[in-house]
């Protein structure tokens, strides 16, 4: 149990390390890059001096921005300001909406993402594990090979081009809503009719969402498991007198479910990628169009506190995947 | 098992030639296809400005009535948001998509090329830390992060394509570091280290000309990730506003009203252009892949297209047919042919085998490395690599012919009657289940009546029997030893009970000691079960002291049959008396070693005669002519060779 605890251990602090290096990379970033938001603040024309000022002192901005070397307190700079903000869970307050805190807006958002995220990702990844293992299983034959040349097209195709298309189809041929989460002004008798209306407006961006996934894990289950199915074990299974039913049960699955969890962890950036398209087409109000919307208003403490919520979104998607591969494979966990 | 596949695919080479990869990719319709894609989009965006009908930078001559306006004689593509000509926008955004692509991948190959070979041939502290570098941006979601850069540092499409470059890195980085791991490890790169070759002269001669055709087709799927994270910055709103792409025609029609307008054409056309250029670079890059580093194509699991072809009647002189007599042989093997599919065609690895296994006997199978023993044996249970097939010949286990055997019944012969012992224990074991379970599993399967617990106190009973002790039930294989998976292995062969157990090179790699414990207690378990045991080996010494016969096999067939003290004391075929002469002998330790000159003969070059002529110092004309039959020598020997022809006058 010795060499669990610490493959553990090692886990946990890598992706404590990555998230500091993330919180650090991000703060720099928007001080560092032209257009810093100390200057866009004091460069706003519609402002005046007064408010200017005020505004700098409220952001922090005159202090300096990694170590105070003047005051007697080293520590009060902007860059440990903000890390002591957010620990406090302070992301700031929002340029475009004055009156509303970033974690506000980004509470709101993150719930309906993952709305957004969550069944097409059950879905794809459901699907594309029986489909890729069909496919292996059938190497060769007309499965394989349109599962293969689906996976092809699904990669080729962009994203929010395939929501696009699919938001004309489902406008014009089965007169589906083409934006937002809810019909706006509507009266709902209960809230079973909401919670439809909810998912006329969700069905679309679900089928986008779980179609681009659907290729990419349908090909990574389909090589892994052909992999697996090259094994010596799975001779040993076969000279055994066990059904291939059995072999495929009780022998290659979980060892073919290891390169997969591996892969959708790594994926899950790709996820984030295509949640932002999928949400901009369909206006659906999450973190995707949230980001889109704070780049067109320049609303820097929103699309810093969106970008650090998704980046340590996957950093601990990531760990909990490395937790699973633990668990499945005796050989990391048990030495 | 490793063997096998060498027989079953001549080229052992992990990454094909250069030249013979353009070959492949030359005859591969995938590559044909996408590279005339991509050909296409790279003509049109070069000629541009000589074939597009509007330049769509002009927008002097456009009016209202202009906007949104179907496809016309004038206006192929119809017109969009603005009222400029769909087709021109086109035919210009090849341009912005390509340069982007081209332009982000070079710089993502360089930064990522460069990561991966210093992190590949350094190794030690700066690899690994370049890797956790390379990890680290493999986590950032990198369309957020590419968003937030061009938003901060300015929309022009130097930034964009700085961006895609910077971030597009990370595959390339770790593709090129394991290839140069694997490159730095071979043998040849050693030895040129070893006589004093410097760092460059290796990263020049022997690292890039390995690494350099992986990378460019690893640029070509790079550009396509390239092409997309341009339409899709460009999409949202982050192109350049000067220049046209098509990715920001669709920003455009999309939020102008081209839905609500039903101007399809305004919407799919850019998409499906941008599918055009993705679509071929990738099926060009999966390609070129495909051809430099061929992926495995079959797998264990594949149909069985195994045929029973009745056995040829003039063969087998010196055997007897076979009996269906309940107190003859438990095995009874005849005329045995096994076939492996080849780029070149099907090669036989197996050609006309037969033999016997009585009761309660050990026999040896002894022979070079690709003599086709192995290849024998796992045909006779029909459980050939994906490729092979037994194409003739009979197995009779206890009369009935397993070659014909419907599915069901076979998997019930298998390990209940026929079991192996397989060589290299450690991938022949699952390396995700216990030892034990995969043990009980055996007998859970071939005895389903006996209820929940006997297998498991069947499979703790046979892991002390073969000193493994029942407490390392619930441990996996990767915790045991060379010898101990060995044992376990052996456990598992025998937790049914079968007539017939097949010892596949049951010691190599493993050490003397522990050989020799092994093969007593297999040949112990053996004569304890009564069970008949067949060991395949190319030890003599393992075989002089277990075997009652001897089986000599040679090119696909057997050589030479005999009792082990006989046969060991006169061997009648040139190739036994070589083969005994190249080992040595504890009894006469003077006696002078001899190997036998030459290579076995490859499957794809079997000589027409009999083939061994080519290395027997007592061929003459008849042996590279005619293939010799069995000769019966005396009573239980027979010797395939001319010079034991006795009609034949002798020579020499």
């Amino acid at each position: 149990m010795k060499g669990r605890a610490a493959y553990l251990a090692s886990r946990v602090g890598w992706a404590l390390l990555t998230i500091f290096v993330v919180v650090t990379f991000n703060f720099l970033l928007f001080r560092i890059l032209p257009g810093d938001p100390a200057r866009n603040v004091s460069k706003d024309p519609r402002l005046t001096p007064a408010t200017v000022a005020a505004l700098t002192v409220r952001f922090g901005l005159d202090k300096p921005v990694l170590i105070n070397t003047e005051s007697g307190n080293p520590f009060d700079s902007q860059y440990f300001i903000y890390l002591g903000s957010l620990t406090r869970g302070d992301l700031g307050i929002s340029y475009a909406f004055r009156d509303r805190s970033v974690g506000e807006l980004l509470g709101g958002a993150l719930v309906n993402t993952l709305w957004l995220i969550l069944p097409a990702q059950i879905l794809s990844i459901g699907l594309g594990m029986v489909l890729g293992l069909l496919a292996a299983w059938r190497r060769g034959r007309s499965l394989d090979v349109s599962a293969l040349t689906f996976s092809l097209f699904m990669w080729s195709l962009p994203t929010f081009f395939l929501g696009i298309i699919l938001l004309f189809a489902g406008s014009s041929w089965f007169g589906l809503p083409t934006a937002g989460r809810i019909t706006v002004g509507a009266e709902f008798g209960s809230y079973w009719e909401e919670l439809a209306d909810i998912g006329r407006h969700l069905l679309m961006p679900t089928l986008a969402f779980t179609l681009v996934l659907l290729g990419e894990y349908m090909l990574i289950m389909r090589s892994s498991v052909v992999e697996v199915f090259s094994e010596d074990y799975i001779l040993t299974a076969k000279a055994k007198g066990l059904t291939t039913f059995q072999i495929i049960r009780d022998h290659a699955l979980r060892n073919a479910m290891l390169p997969m969890v591996t892969l959708i962890a790594i994926n899950l950036g790709f996820t984030v990628s295509g949640a932002i398209q999928i949400e901009s087409v369909f206006s659906w109000p999450g973190l995707g169009s949230l980001t889109v919307s704070a780049v067109r208003d320049r609303d820097y403490p929103v699309l810093q506190g969106a970008f650090l919520l998704l980046a340590i979104a996957v950093v601990i998607a990531n760990l909990l995947a490395d937790l699973v591969y633990g668990w499945l494979d005796p050989r990391v966990s048990e030495a | 098992m490793a063997a096998l596949i060498e027989v079953a695919s001549p080229h052992s080479a992990p990454t094909a030639a250069p030249r013979h990869a353009i070959r492949i990719l030359l005859r591969s319709p995938m590559g044909a296809i996408g590279a005339a894609m991509l050909l296409l989009a790279l003509v049109v965006a070069v000629a541009a400005p000589l074939i597009a009908p509007y330049d769509p930078y002009e927008t002097v001559h456009v009016t209202i009535e202009d906007i949104y306006q179907k496809p016309s004689l004038a206006h192929p593509l119809g017109t969009d948001d603005a009222g400029k000509d769909v087709l021109s926008g086109l035919i210009y955004g090849a341009r912005v998509s390509l340069l982007v692509g081209f332009s982000a991948a070079s710089i993502a190959l360089l930064i990522g090329g460069l990561i991966g070979i210093v992190a590949g041939y350094r190794g030690g502290r700066v690899g690994s830390a370049l890797m956790r570098f390379t990890d680290f941006f493999l986590v950032i979601p990198d369309l957020a992060l590419s968003i937030v850069i061009v938003a901060i540092a300015g929309q022009s499409l130097t930034n964009i394509i700085l961006v895609i470059g910077a971030l597009g890195w990370t595959t390339t980085a770790r593709l090129v570091r394991s290839q140069t791991l694997s490159v730095r490890e071979r043998k040849y790169v050693l030895r040129a280290r070893a006589i004093g070759a410097g760092d460059r002269h290796i990263l020049r001669h022997h690292i890039l000309p390995q690494v350099l055709p992986l990378m460019l087709a690893n640029m070509v799927l790079v550009i396509s990730l390239a092409v997309l994270a341009e339409s899709t910055l460009a999409f949202i709103g982050l192109g350049d506003p000067t220049v046209i792409s098509w990715g920001q025609m669709l920003n455009f029609a999309f939020g102008r009203g081209a839905v609500s307008a039903g101007a399809w054409w305004a919407l799919l056309t850019p998409g499906f252009a941008i599918v055009w250029v993705v679509l071929g670079t990738t099926l060009l890059g999966t390609a070129l892949e495909e051809a430099l580093n061929p992926r495995l194509k079959r797998h264990y699991l594949e149909k069985d297209r195994s045929l029973a072809i009745p056995p040829r009647s003039a063969a087998d002189l010196a055997l007897p047919a076979p009996t269906r007599d309940p107190n003859g042989p438990i095995l009874q093997v005849r005329d045995l042919a096994i076939e492996f599919e080849s780029p070149g065609g099907l090669l036989r690895a197996v050609d006309g085998v037969s033999f016997d296994l009585r009761r309660g006997e050990t026999i040896g199978l002894v022979g070079e490395s690709g003599s086709g023993k192995t290849t024998a044996m796992l045909g006779m249970m029909r459980l050939l690599a994906p490729g092979g097939r037994v194409v003739g010949g009979e197995v009779l286990l206890d009369g009935e012919d397993v070659l014909s055997l419907p599915d069901a019944e076979l998997r019930a012969v298998r390990w209940s009657r026929i079991s192996v012992v397989f060589q290299g224990a450690m991938n022949a074991l699952n390396p995700v289940r216990t030892v034990g379970d995969q043990v009980a599993e055996a007998i859970r399967v071939h005895e389903p009546g006996v209820g929940r617990d006997v297998p498991r106190v069947r499979a703790e009973e046979l892991l002390e029997r073969v000193g493994i002790g029942r407490r390392r039930f619930d441990t996996h294989p990767h915790a045991y030893s060379g010898g101990m998976r060995q044992r376990a292995m052996i456990a598992l062969a025998l937790a049914c009970r079968p007539e017939v157990i097949v010892a596949d090179e049951p010691t190599t790699a493993l050490d003397v000691m522990v050989q020799a414990q092994i093969m007593e207690l297999l040949a112990s378990l053996g004569r304890e079960m009564g069970m008949g045991t067949i060991l395949v080996t190319h030890d003599l010494g393992v075989v002089a002291s277990s075997c009652d016969r001897v089986l000599v096999m040679y090119g696909g067939r057997i050589a030479e049959e005999g009792p082990t003290s006989t046969l060991f004391s006169d061997p009648q075929h040139p190739y036994a008396q070589m083969l005994l002469a190249s080992f040595p002998d504890i009894a006469a330790p003077d006696r002078e070693l001899r190997g036998i000159p030459g290579t076995p003969p490859r499957l794809d070059a079997m000589p027409p005669g009999c083939s061994f002529a080519p290395r027997c110092p007592a061929a003459f004309d008849r042996c590279r002519i005619e293939r010799p039959d069995d000769y019966r020598v005396a009573e239980g020997r027979r010797a395939a060779c001319f010079l034991l022809d006795p009609e034949a006058s002798h020579r020499g």
